[in-house]
């Protein structure tokens, strides 16, 4: 028996070694190609087949921040996340309260028109948000491309908030009309506080969804309203890799201050419904 | 001052097809504990949501205080409400669930802690003040919901199952715990509950619901010595129910006589009774007494046999052939013992014996 075998066969018998290896495996399958973003944009003269780049340096991202105009593109793309934000929560908060708290007839119907967008290719569905907006001159405005965001954006939050709403318990209102606080002051001291978890849960969502947004952006945007995702891809086409590697760290940035806001401000399990009454 | 605390006057109260209250009328009276008893479906969630204001009755009007409040918002009613569910406010300490009435009545700070502190020790719970709701037990939970409910010393406090989700140990502690603090407190009290050992306990009246309307409103004991329809003496305990006719009324005893199956049974009369009358004789189990065969006979005492025999610890079960066509069920305390196909007589003591003329 080869070692190898002896090692695999070791691993199969011990469950907890099995579990570890293949937590490792996928480990390294999400941290690689990250691992090589994060190489190529400090490297110099990392061509063919090294394993190493030879040459540590910084100049890419000042590259990045320089030639490609960073910081208006970065503002724009946030202009445009928080818009989208913001819409996507005017239009979810009656409509998942709507899905979420009345007995709509074809509610499971609805619920899967609203994911509809996300069957058809993006790219098909792009072309037809390009299509009206050129005849609507929303091309190459940042409320256009905010609104382009919305079409995927706001099914996601509608389908977080009606899970929110459908949650919270109609006997609590009760409880609270009883002890004397009317519509408003049961809203304002009970269903505002059970509801904002969900509510932030589906603010960073949807935040994140468009901050990320490449295809419909990529239709529907002028010189501007570049966002981050977009010059990257151009960053590709121009032939500067390590300048696209550096761009697209710094594009993580702000998804690593989101994530560390999720799990300081509002903890993870609240978020998943995790009110444990009775 | 009105005599009674609530009433409901006529109040109809539909959900589609379904009569949930018919045409109900009910007077609870200042200081008293009444209970609404049913089995579930029978509308006493719906009688209690039309006066918590939860539910607009289609017709009729309900009065708090001698106050019409049919068209009065919940939040305006002055209530206190104790939830089968708890329905404590998840997000908010005990403390902040008890001070959450207050708060709400705009009551300044220090004075709102003293009532707080004062709610929570009247439950013996001052020491979880900064505990939230999931991290104590629900007994617990229940007595917060209770502190909850009486902290603004509201006129009328309604209880909706209020023990249901506790454990039947628990359930008894409670059960004197609320009758102790409504005693105390002197509160007007409506109390609903399907369990008719937690009614007959508790309440000061009882009122026993059926399908959408109240069978009976009585005391306690009124309740279950005196039921006045068959729905009321099945759901308050096991009867024998035998269909009869009367044969004869004996105005100087104070008694008349029912036939059934060939039996003539003595039982106390009552003024509607007249000869040749169908009634609906019946007796529960353990007020029949069993004796031997060689005890003389006498009114209402009956020879049998002993069909079969159920021991059930503290008393036993018997089923026992009196005639051709009628078995009784007698329960006997665990002292008296027969076997199984002894002769023995059967007497059915005339108070026990209750007749409801059909």
């Amino acid at each position: 028996m080869t070692l190898a075998r002896k090692y695999l066969n070791a691993i199969l018998r011990s469950r907890k070694l099995l579990i570890q290896t293949l937590l490792l495996c996928f480990a390294l399958m999400i941290f690689t190609p990250f691992l090589m973003i994060v190489l190529r944009s400090v490297g110099r003269g990392w061509f063919g087949r090294l394993w190493l780049p030879p040459e540590l340096t910084l100049d890419w991202y000042r590259w990045a921040v320089e030639v490609t105009n960073i910081v208006e593109i970065t503002k724009n793309t946030l202009v445009i996340a928080l818009l989208a934000v913001l819409m996507s929560t005017v239009i979810a908060i009656p409509t998942g309260w709507a899905l979420g708290r009345r007995n709509i007839p074809g509610r499971e119907l609805l619920m899967s028109i609203l994911l509809l967008p996300r069957m058809i290719p993006p790219i098909a569905f792009a072309l037809g948000v390009a299509q009206i907006f050129y005849r609507t001159d929303l091309i190459n405005t940042h409320i256009g491309v905010a609104l382009a965001h919305v079409s995927i954006c706001a099914p996601f939050a509608i389908l977080i908030l009606s899970a929110t709403f459908e949650a919270l318990d109609e006997r609590l209102l009760e409880a609270s009309g009883v002890c004397g606080a009317n519509p408003i002051r049961t809203f304002i001291h009970v269903v505002f506080p059970l509801i904002l978890p969900g509510v932030l849960a589906s603010m960073i969502f949807t935040f994140t969804t468009s901050y990320n947004e490449f295809t419909l952006t990529l239709m529907t945007y002028g010189k501007d309203t570049v966002t981050l995702p977009v010059r990257t891809y151009l960053a590709i086409g121009e032939g500067y890799w390590e300048v696209t590697s550096a761009m697209s760290i710094l594009l993580i940035i702000p998804s690593i201050i989101v994530l560390f806001m999720i799990q300081r401000q509002v903890a993870p399990e609240k978020l998943v419904g995790g009110f444990k009454g009775v | 001052m009105p005599d009674y605390m609530i009433e409901l006057r006529d109040v109809t109260k539909r959900y589609g097809d379904l009569v949930a209250n018919d045409n109900v009328t009910l007077q609870i009276r200042r200081g008293e504990l009444m209970t609404l008893l049913g089995p579930s479906g029978c509308g006493k969630t719906t009688a209690l949501r039309c006066i918590t204001g939860h539910n607009i009755p289609d017709e009729g009007r309900v009065f708090i205080d001698g106050e019409d409040v049919t068209d009065v918002p919940t939040y305006k009613r002055e209530l206190g409400m104790v939830f089968q569910s708890f329905a404590l406010f998840p997000h908010m300490t005990v403390f902040g669930n008890v001070e959450f009435p207050l708060m709400i009545r705009r009551m300044n700070k220090a004075e709102r802690r003293e009532w707080v502190m004062d709610a929570l020790r009247m439950i013996r719970m001052e020491e979880y003040e900064d505990h939230y709701p999931r991290q104590i037990s629900g007994g617990q939970q229940q007595r917060v919901g209770l502190a909850r409910a009486l902290v603004y010393r509201p006129k009328v406090l309604l209880l909706d199952e209020p023990l249901s989700n506790l454990d039947a140990k628990l359930r008894e502690e409670m059960r004197f715990e609320i009758r102790d603090l409504i005693d105390r407190l002197g509160i007007t009290a409506v109390y609903v509950t399907h369990d008719q050992a937690e009614a007959l306990a508790l309440s000061d009246r009882v009122a026993v619901r059926n399908a959408g309307h109240i069978e009976q409103v009585g005391m306690p004991d009124e309740i279950y010595d005196l039921p006045q329809t068959r729905f009321v003496a099945d759901f308050i305990g096991l009867s024998e129910f035998l269909a009869g006719t009367l044969s004869a009324v004996h105005t100087e005893e104070r008694t008349a006589t029912v036939a059934v199956d060939g039996l003539e049974i003595h039982v106390p009369a009552t003024p509607e009774m007249a000869p040749g009358r169908k009634v609906l004789f019946f007796i529960r189990p353990n007020d029949i007494e069993l004796l031997p065969a060689s005890q003389e006979s006498g009114i209402n005492v009956f020879v049998g046999v002993v069909e079969k025999k159920t021991y059930l610890g503290d008393r036993s079960d018997y089923r026992v052939r009196v005639s051709e066509g009628l078995e009784l069920r007698v329960q006997t305390d665990g002292k008296v013992r027969f076997e199984e196909g002894e002769n023995v007589k059967v007497h059915l003591p005339i108070p026990h014996c209750r007749v409801i003329v059909e």
